[in-house]
């Protein structure tokens, strides 16, 4: 039996910025259904890798394969159609500050996928119901929580019809009371069977969650496996001891400075 | 012979006549700054290197030379040379539209700089290509915080297109001028037209003012 294609597949990547190497040559395969969580210290790549997969940031070496055909992004009208089915979510929201949620997701149906404003309308509404907004439809993102940006983010990214979503760390820029409402939109997701994959520090959210867990540490996976193996047998010492670390921080620790 | 006061009720209606000239040559350099201040900016910040060269050579270039040189510049000039004929009307709105997208470019390029990045990132995270993005997302922003800035550039023309006068254009200053030649009361007829520039000018402010206000974005403070 041939293994099944990726969604998404990379191959070597390679970035630095200003000769400073972040990524040495990181490969990894997504499988439809997948939810891959990434973890590990501030600097070691992870966010620069999620911005790779869909070349919003540039990088110097590696390839890109989604369901199998090599994504070429000087090749514009391809690099936008990908864009597509890559939804991004981003630690600092990034709604489009000028306009209503609504308009938030409505913008790209209308925009980019050249949908008729009324249809376009009722889908943006559809997405909004979905992640529990809807009396906040005509709020601008200076009227909304961070939870309910974050949410509103994700039902933009939805709107697309992304068979991949690239989460980074979504709710690190949260007050601690509204990451409970991003969370259950994310577990939605996973309920519904969207291939995922998440940077995040939230140890105990993303291991219930995830079927994989990859530590990555100066620009490199160092190790992945499924989340009991690297929570509590993993290989290396580096790998437990920064799960240790992390774990101490959500269960109620004294937040290191 | 003349009083002042004379002088200020028989010239004013003649000199009021030319305000049409004076805010069509205004409305017509600022448009046409605008549209091509719009263009320097967006290549300025988003443009290939030679091109960001090429438009920055340009805002020196009109930023650099005195308004009544250009004038002088293009009507006697550059029009003999492509043997061209403009009328004086058009050749001020030409060359005051031409200065005024220098600094509008500026005043452009730093409020599309003030829109922060992850604007550019999350609409090509959907797929938008970078003139989508920037049409829609970038530059609804951008023009919003561009008003005050704006709303300085249009005193700016404003006044200086007093100076078209010296090209022959009937415009306010011109009449004034004419009124006054005849009169010799020129201390009362150029105080006159200060003043309906001080009006226009305010007026003007007034507006960009109301117009800043309405195009706010609700709770929304940068």
């Amino acid at each position: 039996m041939t293994p099944p294609i990726p969604i998404l597949r990379l191959a070597d990547i390679h970035k630095s910025y200003a000769g400073q190497p972040v990524l040495k040559g990181v490969s990894l395969e997504i499988e439809r259904g997948d939810i891959k969580v990434i973890i590990g210290p501030s600097g070691s790549g992870k966010s620069t890798l999620l911005h790779c997969i869909n070349f919003l940031v540039s990088f110097e070496k590696g390839r890109v394969w989604l369901w199998g055909k090599e994504i070429d992004p000087a090749n514009k009208p391809e690099l936008y159609a990908y864009r597509q089915k890559v939804g991004m979510i981003f630690q600092d929201f990034n709604l489009f500050d000028h306009l209503t949620a609504i308009d938030n997701i409505q913008i790209g149906l209308v925009r980019v996928k050249k949908i008729a404003k009324r249809a376009a309308r009722e889908r943006a509404l559809a997405e909004l119901a979905r992640v529990g907004l809807s009396e906040h439809a005509h709020k601008y993102p200076a009227e909304l929580s961070g939870g309910q940006k974050q949410r509103v983010s994700i039902a933009r990214a939805l709107a697309m019809d992304p068979e991949v979503m690239l989460l980074d760390e979504p709710t690190s820029a949260l007050d601690p009371e509204l990451i409970g409402e991003v969370h259950a939109v994310i577990r939605d997701l996973a309920a519904g069977g969207m291939t995922m994959a998440l940077v995040t520090h939230e140890i105990g959210f993303a291991s219930a969650l995830a079927n994989e867990i990859l530590f990555m540490e100066n620009g490199v996976i160092l190790e992945q496996g499924p989340p009991a193996t690297i929570l509590s047998q993993a290989k290396l010492d580096r790998t437990r001891e920064f799960c240790a670390k992390i774990a101490h921080l959500h269960t109620g620790g004294r937040k290191p400075v | 012979m003349h009083s002042g006061l004379a002088a200020v009720v028989e010239g004013l209606p003649y000199v009021l006549q030319g305000i049409g000239v004076t805010l069509t040559v205004v409305g017509g350099a600022l448009a046409m700054g605008l549209a091509f201040g719009l263009l320097l900016a967006v290549v300025q910040v988003y443009g290939r290197t030679w091109l960001r060269r090429l438009a920055a050579v340009y805002v020196w270039f009109f930023r650099g030379i005195p308004l009544l040189v250009l004038l002088f510049l293009f009507y006697f000039g550059v029009l003999a040379a492509l043997e061209v004929e403009l009328s004086p009307f058009m050749v001020s709105i030409i060359v005051l539209g031409l200065i005024s997208s220098a600094y509008q470019a500026q005043i452009l390029r730093g409020a599309i700089l003030s829109v922060p990045d992850g604007q550019m990132k999350a609409a090509r995270a959907i797929g938008m290509s970078d003139l989508r993005a920037i049409t829609f997302i970038i530059l609804p922003q951008a023009l919003r915080l561009a008003i005050p800035g704006w709303s300085n550039e249009y005193t700016v023309i404003m006044k200086d297109s007093a100076v078209t006068y010296a090209l022959g254009v009937a415009e306010l200053m011109a009449r004034t001028n004419h009124v006054a030649s005849r009169t010799y009361q020129h201390l009362w007829l150029y105080l006159m037209v200060g003043f309906i520039y001080l009006l226009l000018t305010w007026l003007g402010t007034q507006a960009l003012r109301i117009l800043e206000e309405r195009v706010a974005i609700s709770g929304y403070t940068r």
